[in-house]
């Protein structure tokens, strides 16, 4: 692509200059600098990388198996595998390259107070934002328990918020029953974004042993098979969000450039790509350029006016 | 330093051409693919990660059994395990794969340690035919190939024109490719297949160490790859003769970059007990640490 085409691309996310509006989701690209291995892969491709899920103290994770491959997804159960904040901001992110791209922090934990005092030890470095994590399945403490819960995730954000003065990204759980409400009350407690969805919880049983798959029993089901879902939720949290002009990341079973563009149509401002690095690692160029081709063909002049311009059925009722 | 940032660009992603896709008994496929970046830079350890299909977009680790840096091809073995490799199965004569490698951390060779005992067991048998291809080439080392199998090889075994010491009267099969590259082989299986030796690996392990003098003995070095239990018996063996060991290991994978720990396996670290992931910080592990 030329310089006018990737400017095409360039999009603002909660005040940040995203180059693109790629994401690339936690939990699937390591600390930042894994997929640089391969020959091909550019962090410059995408507009923010999503950092892996952090608590304060190193956590093992799950015992193995953590994977196991689905009709059209997969799902994983790592349980939030990871160095401890402290080491993530003294060891790891020194090393990272923030001219190619933005940093997202990714904050877990198991109580209230976890989440805040991993926000405080980000938000003494040089990360670019922060994704609080209230919808990881895979743990049996915090995590989706918070939120899936309104009033618990709402605390948490307020908490998070009272703390750091960086964008904050509300990573929401499709596995509730009124996303949009939980939305609303994570506005109000004071989120910047929002990433709609994480996984939905599943699970795969080896029929000769009857025991499931994956060692933590249940996992979290990602890849082509959720699209769908993850598509109505961005539009139901985008029926909330737009009115205060809060962003989203739309992800979920992203694989191609038409299913980005769909996100964009059905309200998100940027899109996370996940499990599709997987199928490809160079994936991001190519969604990349199907993007541009698809706003030349439509004479658009950048992405955020492809942003929520979804046309409902007038004979459909509403998607709530 | 981050591992990660010192590895930069060290993997490839080819579209490879299959130039032969030969089945054998027992379910088991070799498989030729033309990968020059791959095949120039592949280590005896090393794997890659392929697409078997377009319908399944999820990509299958396999061990690299051969390269030939000239000619550019890798020579792959698997077995039909489920799904994803049943699908493998299907591709023919130029069909192309989508291959990402060279992957992972390969077996270390340590001059000191001038007789490598290779043991493989089922398709944990190419990283150990690699093995001997590099040890060939060097003629520092003496080692000698034990490798098993529950179905039928998937070659043509043949009496091996050398003596090993410690073998059991009438073992006497052998890899012919390992014969041709000058260096002992030796067969084993529980299935009475002719000329193998009908029990484990590590049985006839034990015999050729117990057959060496002590100095030689402290020239070994185990190198292995196979099924699980497999690699917990050759570990133990190795604690038992107090050897050093590095075993390759498998686990279902997503990414092969480091980026999910999706595949990890416990390790004991002086730190005491890690998650390492086997695509990257492996597959070759030191079997003390995981065993």
């Amino acid at each position: 692509m030329n310089h006018d085409e990737l400017e095409l691309l360039r999009t603002d996310f909660c005040g940040m200059d995203f180059q693109t509006p790629l994401v690339l989701l936690s939990g699937c690209v390591g600390f930042g600098e894994e997929y640089t291995r391969v020959v091909g892969y550019s962090n410059r491709d995408v507009g923010a990388v999503c950092l892996k899920g952090t608590t304060l103290e190193p956590r093992l994770g799950n015992p193995p198996h953590r994977i196991f491959e689905t009709p059209m997804g997969m799902l994983n159960a790592i349980g939030l595998q990871n160095p401890g904040s402290r080491q993530v901001v003294d060891t790891i992110l020194p090393e990272l390259d923030f001219a190619e791209t933005r940093f997202i922090a990714n904050l877990s934990g198991s109580t209230l107070e976890e989440y805040v005092e991993v926000a405080r030890i980000f938000d003494d470095s040089p990360i670019d934002a922060m994704e609080i994590n209230i919808s990881c399945p895979n743990v049996k403490e915090g995590g989706v328990t918070f939120g899936n819960d309104p009033e618990m995730s709402a605390r948490v954000v307020a908490a998070c918020r009272a703390v750091t003065d960086k964008p904050l990204i509300t990573k929401l759980s499709p596995n509730q029953t009124d996303i949009a409400d939980n939305a609303r009350r994570c506005i109000e407690a004071g989120t910047d974004g929002f990433a709609v969805i994480n996984t939905l919880m599943g699970m795969a049983v080896d029929i000769e042993s009857r025991s499931p798959v994956i060692g933590n029993n249940q996992g979290g089901l990602s890849g082509p098979a959720i699209k769908p879902i993850a598509l109505l939720k961005v539009h139901q949290v985008y029926q909330v969000a737009r009115e205060h002009g809060i962003p989203i990341i739309g992800q979920g079973g992203v694989n191609s450039a038409e299913d980005a563009i769909e996100f964009l149509i059905a309200g998100a401002s940027a899109v996370g790509v996940g499990t599709a690095l997987f199928y490809d690692p160079l994936i991001c160029a190519k969604i990349n350029a199907g993007i541009v081709a698809y706003m030349n063909r439509h004479g658009l002049a950048n992405v955020a006016q492809i942003t929520g311009s979804l046309r409902l059925n007038d004979a459909g009722g509403s998607c709530s | 330093m981050n591992a990660a940032l010192s590895q930069r660009e060290t993997i490839f992603v080819e579209e490879a051409e299959i130039l032969a896709h030969d089945a054998h008994p027992g379910d088991q496929y070799t498989l030729r693919l033309q990968a020059p970046q791959i095949a120039a830079r592949a280590l005896p350890g090393s794997f890659v990660h392929l697409t078997v299909n377009a319908q399944r977009p999820m990509r299958r680790p396999i061990s690299i059994m051969r390269v030939d840096a000239q000619k550019g091809y890798v020579d792959l073995l698997y077995k039909v395990f489920g799904e994803g490799t049943a699908l493998l199965a299907q591709n023919g004569i130029g069909d192309t794969l989508n291959l990402m490698g060279p992957i992972g951390k390969p077996f270390e060779f340590h001059a000191d340690k001038k007789r490598p005992l290779l043991i493989g067991g089922g398709v944990g048998m190419p990283p150990m035919i690699f093995c001997a291809d590099v040890l060939r080439q060097d003629t520092n080392y003496q080692p000698f190939v034990i490798l098993g199998s529950e179905v039928p090889f998937p070659f043509q075994s043949q009496p091996s024109e050398f003596m090993v010491p410690g073998m059991p009267g009438g073992v006497i099969a052998a890899m012919p490719l390992i014969e041709q590259w000058n260096i002992p082989s030796r067969l084993t299986s529980t299935q009475g297949y002719p000329g193998c030796h009908d029990g484990y690996v590590t049985d006839l392990a034990r015999h050729w160490l117990d057959s060496l003098a002590d100095e030689e003995r402290h020239e070994v070095e185990i190198f292995s790859c196979g099924p699980h239990p497999m690699l917990e018996a050759v570990a133990r063996l190795a604690k038992e003769y107090d050897l050093p060991c590095q075993v390759s290991l498998e686990e279902f994978m997503a990414c092969a970059v480091g980026g999910c720990a999706g595949c990890v396996v416990q390790v004991q670290t002086e730190q005491g007990p890690a998650m390492k992931r086997v695509c990257v910080d492996g597959p070759v592990f030191d079997a003390y640490a995981v065993f």
